[in-house]
């Protein structure tokens, strides 16, 4: 419909921002490639380029992370726990969405899921510690169950805050063709909320993907890493191997950016425009 | 008809509710209960009342962190939400190379804590003081992080610096549910620039400012990870966040009861807070 | 259509899920071998005690022995004791944490160990003075010590021929002599706190009594009286740093000093890996902290790095006393010398490092004595209050509120102590 032309002042202001981003990853990228003696006080040291271009760092990182088991750990505890949210914090935040309006009763447990958004985790952690293990869950599965209740807040959030741009006619229209109410959440609700299922994906991965305390707390002990945890291996109070560390999560970046690219397409490629109507 | 929707959202509510309360809500009441003992996190305890609570309130450097963590929280909020608004729109209007500069801005929150704190520290501590030195800005002479007056700075820098590509997502997803015809209606209405944007997008994107606003008063009171990557509570306490103070006695140190007080009332400030903002916005919202 | 995906999604998720049910119910133990788990705190010696754990169990058919060495043991720690799944044994340092655990009853008497008996007086005694209150029976055995004092670039020193200060007196006139050249004397990494407790530890050996903090919470004394000195000379060694010393981290000051950039650092001999990795041609050596007037009155500034406890729960006693016995033969000992740069708990001919040549003196003749913040709770934070007061320079604002922190931090140990002393009459230590 509309010729397709580039909006000139805005690129230029993308483009210079952009070295707020190109810095950093610059001097990650460096300081991930040189030796620890190459590792400098000066400007002018920090800045220059390594003195080979070698990968050994990222071997030896991958060898101290025991990376590939990690990665499967990290992989399989985030995947989970991010369709496990799509589908569970989806449905709350429709169902709470919907009624929280015209019932006290919604509403208040909207207000007293969201209000957990804000209890420190410092508080949960020991007692947690010890109810998961009483329950049998101090494993994998205990760990992602929790992801699903500490991340529940902000989804809930989420959902429910994108309803309001839904029309409720959409809904009627499909109960007067006789569908039952969860039917017609799964067939018309579920996918017209798209772009918010990829928002909480990025957002729900992103946290779990980097989190260390929930996993060190509840598998305390058990010899099973996720990535963040074995990172923890290169530092301590009295020494920290950067360059190493640094090669290490430049890896561990690579598959959440992955996800978020593809995911932030289905965010752009919202339905809504073409229903909405 | 109208009572088959009723149970099903009954039965959609109630078991996820009933996970809640188990993994949140109990765990919660538990720790309410050591705020009245002097449990130290291992071995015996004593119940002592309500000592922790009055302890609190008497107590210069849990009011410190409270002072630090509201300035940081507001500063922050403001910077991250007018910045990401921006990026949003700009990313949203027609440029070339979207995807990659969806993803070159998203990087900020995906560089590990580690990574971060090195970096920033070696910026604020190493290249600011040159670079300041060559331009001759005396006031940037020395590390902002060096001095207990402007250290809090350096972490809102930070915390800005992460959290913008977190709400530019929302504010993109929110922009997304925009239908393209208001723009074109009020293209012939000859709005324009920031009057389209105020009084056409703004309206529409309401809820998603107020997700962004409490999604920061989340990330900005509670900040911890910041704190820990760039000055560890220094310089002399003067960047200790609640949450900061809440781990670092309570898990790390000896203070789990006293600290599980503070977590408590800190808990119950918060909640009045973004009550009060939930309810102002869903007024705005019913007004737009 | 839809639906049916959707469907998919939640069978595949479950089906992800089910294998997460079932593990760690698998590993029962095979019978006739006594399973023994050791956590212990220091995760850069994890290289170490995995050749430990390796060895010991190729030559150990009914023990089976399991070494952890995480980071943030700490945490593990505590969550491990809030779940009661104690580990047999741990490794932790001699500070406040092991007071705590003794007073908390969960560390079991190990008097009736025989290796006891091999470990060095000194260290023994510091256990002992570490206990909150007197309580009977010994509930670790210290395996490696630490030291702290001054570090110095041993070519620089030898190429302007500056001698080592046997007092303040000389110390003062070395930094003078020093700074004359155009050299920096010391590097200082202040912006981690932590770091701050090093020259103060080192100094407060030398001028304050050993237990202090003990006096104190008998109300014998106030840390006003006992700390003015140590706190006075502190800000005579900031003179001789760099220009924003709270400016620089650990890191940065290990390696402004691995570049030369000054000729001593006063730290820990922990710090020297840190610093030889980024200049590993540096010729390191180290002195004692010469904070007192007179040589006399210095002592070396070393407290217990890693000491095991065998836990209260721990079933197979016996089974764990084979295993100290292993981690202390003297080939075992001197591997985990050479790795940490630490000294030995234990009596016998043991090869120190070249970087701790300085201090051989002191100790050989056992003249040491514990880091006062080993008596220091973690929460009142007093490396950020030394920080402050660095920064302030404020020394009667510093000790007065160290000593009202002090009552408040420590309100419980001190009614404890009071309880105790009523009950026992005044303890002369």
């Amino acid at each position: 419909m509309r010729k397709r032309e580039t909006n000139w002042p805005v690129m230029v202001f993308l483009i210079l921002g952009l070295s707020t981003i190109v810095f950093p990853l610059y001097m990650t990228i460096v300081i991930a490639f040189k030796q620890p003696s190459e590792m400098s006080n000066t400007i002018s040291g920090i800045l220059s380029l390594p003195k080979t271009w070698s990968f050994d760092n990222f071997r030896e990182a991958m060898k101290v992370t025991d990376f590939w088991r990690s990665l499967g750990n990290s992989l399989l505890i985030t995947i989970v726990t991010v369709v496990l949210s799509v589908l569970i914090h989806s449905l709350m935040g429709y169902a709470l969405g919907r009624n929280k309006k015209h019932s006290k009763f919604y509403n208040f447990v909207y207000l007293f899921i969201v209000s957990g958004m804000f209890v420190p985790f410092a508080i949960l952690m020991m007692p947690l510690a010890k109810q998961t293990a009483e329950m049998g869950l101090a494993n994998w599965f205990g760990v992602i169950l929790l992801y699903v209740v500490f991340y529940m807040p902000m989804n809930v959030l989420l959902y429910s805050g994108y309803l309001v741009n839904i029309p409720f006619a959409l809904e009627e229209a499909a109960k007067v063709d006789g569908a039952s109410t969860w039917r017609t959440y799964w067939k018309i609700i579920f996918p017209i909320m798209k772009p918010m299922h990829a928002t909480v994906a990025v957002l729900t991965a992103l946290a779990v993907w980097n989190d260390v305390m929930t996993p060190l707390v509840i598998m305390a002990g058990s010899s099973q890493n996720t990535l963040p945890l074995a990172q923890l291996n290169f530092q301590s109070q009295f020494g920290t191997n950067y360059n190493l560390a640094f090669a290490s999560y430049l890896l561990s970046l690579i598959p959440i950016l992955i996800f978020y690219l593809v995911c932030q397409r289905q965010i752009l490629n919202g339905v809504v425009n073409g229903a909405v109507k | 008809m109208k009572n088959e929707r009723k149970r099903t959202f009954l039965l959609i509510t109630i078991p996820i509710l009933a996970l809640f309360i188990c993994f949140n809500t109990i765990p919660l009441i538990r720790g309410v209960y050591y705020s009245f003992t002097n449990f130290k996190g291992f071995g015996k305890y004593d119940m002592v009342g309500f000592r922790n609570y009055l302890d609190l309130f008497t107590d210069a450097r849990v009011l410190k962190s409270y002072w630090f963590t509201f300035k940081l929280a507001v500063v922050s909020t403001i910077i991250v939400n007018v910045i990401s608004m921006l990026m949003a729109l700009a990313l949203n209007s027609k440029i070339r190379a979207k995807s990659f500069f969806r993803g070159a801005y998203f990087l900020p929150n995906i560089l590990g804590a580690l990574v971060v704190g090195y970096i920033f520290n070696y910026f604020f501590t190493y290249i600011i003081p040159a670079l300041a030195d060559m331009v001759g800005i005396e006031a940037l002479g020395s590390s902002i992080l060096s001095n207990p007056d402007t250290a809090w700075i350096g972490i809102v820098i930070v915390c800005a610096w992460q959290a913008i590509a977190m709400n530019t997502i929302i504010y993109i997803s929110g922009l997304q549910t925009v239908p393209e015809d208001v723009y074109e209606a009020g293209g012939i209405d000859g709005a324009t620039g920031f009057k389209k944007f105020w009084h056409l997008t703004f309206p529409l994107i309401f809820p998603f400012f107020t997700i962004n606003m409490v999604l920061c008063i989340k990330n900005f009171l509670m900040v911890f990870d910041q704190i820990m990557a760039l000055t560890k509570g220094g310089p002399a306490q003067s960047t200790e966040s609640i949450s900061y103070l809440i781990y670092n006695n309570g898990m790390s140190g000896g203070q789990f009861g006293f600290q599980s007080a503070n977590a408590v009332v800190f808990f119950i400030v918060i909640v009045i807070i973004s009550t009060a903002q939930m309810k102002i916005s869903g007024k705005k919202e019913e007004q737009l | 259509m839809k639906g049916k995906a959707m469907k998919r999604i939640v069978i595949a998720g479950c089906g992800l899920l089910l294998p997460c049910l079932f593990t760690g119910c698998g590993d029962g133990s095979s019978k006739g071998v006594t399973e023994i788990e050791i956590v212990q705190y220091k995760p850069e010696a994890a290289g170490y005690f995995k050749m430990v754990e390796e060895s010991f169990n190729e030559t150990h058919d009914d023990i089976h022995l399991t070494i952890h060495s995480p980071n943030d043991a700490s945490t593990i720690l505590r969550t491990r004791f809030i779940r009661e799944d104690y580990p047999d044994i741990i490794g932790i340092g001699g500070d406040i944490n092991y007071s705590y655990y003794v007073d908390a009853e969960i560390l079991a008497d190990v008097s009736d160990y025989a290796g006891l008996k091999e470990i060095k007086q000194a260290y023994l005694d510091i256990d002992e003075a570490l206990k909150l209150v007197p309580t009977e029976g010994a509930y670790a055995v210290p395996y490696a010590a630490n030291a702290a004092g001054v570090l110095y670039n041993k070519e620089m020193f030898d190429e302007h021929g500056w001698e080592i200060p046997n007092d303040w007196g000389e110390f003062m006139s070395l930094c003078e002599s020093i700074e004359a050249e155009g050299i920096l004397p010391f590097y200082f990494g202040f912006k981690d706190t932590w770091t701050t407790l090093a020259p103060w530890n080192a100094l407060a050996v030398d001028l304050a009594p050993a237990d202090a903090a003990k006096k104190v919470n008998r109300g014998e004394t106030t840390f006003s009286a006992e700390y003015r000195e140590t706190s006075e000379k502190y800000l005579k060694l900031l003179e001789y740093g760099p220009n924003d010393a709270f400016a620089y981290g650990y890191n940065d000051a290990c390696m402004a000093f691995a570049r030369g950039e000054s000729a001593m650092y006063p730290i820990g001999s922990y710090a020297v890996p840190q610093i030889l990795s980024s200049n590993p041609d540096l010729k390191i050596d180290s002195f004692v902290m010469p904070g007192n007037d007179s040589k006399e009155g210095n002592t070396l500034n070393s407290g217990i790095d890693l000491q095991f406890c065998v836990m209260a729960d721990c079933p197979n006693k016996e089974e764990a006393y084979e295993v100290l016995d292993f981690l202390l033969k003297d080939e075992n000992l001197q591997q985990y010398i050479n790795t940490q740069t630490s000294i030995p708990c234990k009596e016998g001919d043991f090869e120190l490092s070249s970087v701790l040549e300085g201090m051989t003196e002191y100790i050989d003749s056992g003249n040491m004595t514990d880091y006062q913040d080993h008596y220091y709770p973690s929460e009142m934070a007093v490396d950020a209050q030394i920080q402050t007061f660095l920064l302030h320079r404020d020394v009667d604002a510093f000790l007065e509120k160290f000593d009202t922190d002090w009552l408040r931090y420590n309100r419980d140990i001190i009614r404890m102590v009071h309880e105790y002393e009523n009950e026992h009459g005044r303890t002369a230590e």
